[in-house]
């Protein structure tokens, strides 16, 4: 590790620093990639050669198993549901947000400061479980879609993310757009928001993914099973088909292999979101 | 703050609108937190409409005092304690290392980085059905890799301390990827000079690293360690997914939603103990509430140390 960034062009020595560093980020990348090179593997494994060798090369290329997978399990329906809740949530929660976070930002109602300091108050308070839970239920709510979907409407970080970000734009543009006779409004949802874009697809993401991977959630409070998201009716298969590995195992990787595309896409926003929400201190 | 909006009137306009986002926020998160230390003193069952009574601190004699029941709750608290320890300082030490390598002019490091960034978006369930996998005892991938050491394991259906520690190997396979991002940004801040100066002035790498890279890295290192710290005495969806609720492995957090949600005692919504799992809650709160406000203490006291 003596050297780490500068060979001297001359003589060439062997930069014992880069070789390590490689040698520690191969390391790292197949502790990464190996569970997932596992789970194609198996998935194209017949279940007695499963039996027989777990760990061997799948030679038979049994892409029945993903056939298998998606029809003995309801996962169009889960998926369905997932897309659902992941949507019609973070839609409802976006738009809120926004109408919460400009006006804070620019101080266009009294007390905005203390309302900043109200949403950011929940991060440090206990958590909400028990009495949410007593509120959904006697809303009736219990085991209901709808009741799923708000528990889902709100997320303080987002508005924290959103204030930053509107506070870098300039005031100015209110005030020409108030001269033309542009409402509040109209000003708003159709300037403002495309202006915000970056920081709106950063919330968006970091918010949708958790509603996506939620567990916790919908053991709680969805008890039928035709209710499920995605994650719940994962756990569900396991349960019936577990001692079937390569099903499962095609089953788990169609669910991966759209998320590992998407994240390829999404990493920025999601980095974005780490970096900002986390300024928070 | 002046107001260009329209009429007299019209300004109302924003308030309105601000009205749905505050109204959910006050009755789906902030509403619900504060009323979690009322419930904490109930005898509140998941059951609708039913009658619940006021028990004063009974809710948290039973936790802290007694009999067998207080053992388990200690020894979860203990293990949680445990979890936390391990997933901080180890993922800590790992994502440091990562980003001080990636922070290098490494060809393909955007790869690597990606790679080890991947598993945040998969989330619990997923992240624990391909390490199922990965630890399937008769014969998956590290059952062999033990057999070369003519070594066995049952893995996570094992010994429930083995099963625990290999909850905490998965959990920091899943987010250290998130130390290593705040770490890099934080490294990317450090400007070429700094290492240019020292350099100049004959630095080893390590002392490179020592006094320049880890003093003015101060702020990714506190917002990791609160971040880890905080995090991992809350986390248990892993346990969730990977154990099921097993003696000698539960953690607080996964204690709480067994018995505020019958986990313990039957799916009946009746015979869910809502207001005990709240008194638990408020402790773990409690926990986190110290925990997280000594090691502020300590890090800003640091922190004043190195900036001056």
């Amino acid at each position: 590790m003596s050297t780490m960034t500068k060979s001297v062009r001359n003589k060439k020595p062997v930069n014992w620093g880069r070789i390590g560093s490689y040698l520690i980020l191969i390391i790292f990348a197949i502790i990464y990639l190996g569970p997932l090179l596992v789970l194609v593997n198996t998935s194209l494994k017949t279940m007695p050669s499963f039996m027989k060798d777990a760990t061997g090369l799948a030679r038979e290329l049994h892409f029945q198993n993903f056939v298998e997978a998606w029809t003995k399990a309801n996962f169009p329906k889960y998926l369905f549901n997932s897309l659902i809740y992941t949507v019609s949530a973070t839609t409802i929660y976006i738009i809120t947000a926004v109408f919460v976070s400009f006006p804070i930002a620019r101080n266009y109602v009294k007390f905005s400061g203390p309302l900043l300091t109200l949403f950011v108050i929940a991060l440090f308070l206990p958590p909400a479980l028990i009495p949410q839970f007593q509120l959904i239920l006697n809303l009736g709510l219990y085991n209901n879609p709808i009741g799923y979907i708000m528990l889902f409407i709100v997320n303080p970080i987002g508005i924290v993310i959103l204030v930053n970000y509107i506070k870098s734009v300039p005031k100015e543009l209110d005030e020409a757009a108030a001269l033309d006779g542009c409402g509040y409004f109209r000003f708003v949802w159709s300037i403002v928001i495309p202006l915000i874009k970056p920081a709106i697809a950063t919330v968006v993401v970091l918010h949708a993914i958790g509603i996506w991977n939620e567990i916790i959630a919908p053991t709680i409070y969805l008890t039928s099973e035709k209710y499920y998201p995605i994650t719940r009716g994962l756990i569900v298969f396991q349960g019936v088909y577990g001692s079937n590995w390569p099903n499962l195992a095609a089953a788990v990787l169609m669910l991966t292999l759209p998320m590992l595309i998407l994240f390829l896409f999404l990493q920025r926003y999601i980095i974005s979101g780490l970096t900002s929400g986390s300024v928070k201190g | 703050m002046a107001y260009y909006f329209g009429s007299k009137r019209s300004r109302w306009t924003p308030y309105l609108l601000l009205l749905p986002g505050i109204f959910f926020y006050v009755l789906i998160a902030l509403g619900p937190s504060i009323a979690t230390s009322v419930y904490s003193f109930t005898n509140a069952t998941g059951l609708k409409g039913a009658q619940i009574d006021w028990i004063g601190l009974d809710n948290y004699k039973e936790f802290l005092f007694m009999g067998q029941a207080a053992k388990d709750n200690f020894a979860a608290l203990g293990r949680t304690l445990i979890f936390c320890f391990f997933v901080t300082t180890i993922q800590f030490g790992l994502g440091l290392l990562v980003a001080v390598i990636i922070n290098q002019n490494l060809k393909g490091r955007n790869i690597f980085r990606t790679l080890y960034f991947m598993p945040v978006i998969l989330g619990a369930v997923i992240q624990g059905l391909i390490w199922s996998l990965f630890l399937f005892p008769l014969g998956g991938p590290m059952a062999r890799i033990l057999e070369l050491f003519g070594a066995q394991s049952e893995f996570l259906g094992g010994q429930p301390a083995e099963a625990f520690a290999w909850v905490i190997v998965i959990q920091i396979w899943a987010n250290m990827g998130t130390t290593m991002i705040i770490f890099l940004s934080g490294l990317q801040t450090i400007g070429a000079e700094m290492y240019e100066a020292a350099r100049i002035d004959g630095a080893s790498s390590w002392q490179v690293f020592a006094n320049v890279t880890w003093p003015l890295l101060t702020p990714s290192v506190n917002t990791n360690l609160t971040l880890n710290i905080i995090g991992s005495l809350q986390a248990w969806q892993l346990f969730l997914v990977l154990l099921g609720y097993r003696n000698g492995t539960q953690v607080l957090g996964y204690l709480i939603y067994a018995v505020g949600f019958g986990q313990t005692s039957g799916s009946v919504t009746s015979s869910f103990r809502q207001g005990y799992a709240a008194a638990a809650s408020i402790i773990l709160f409690l926990l986190v509430l110290v925990i997280g406000l000594g090691v502020n203490y300590i890090l800003k006291r640091r922190e004043e140390r190195i900036m001056g």
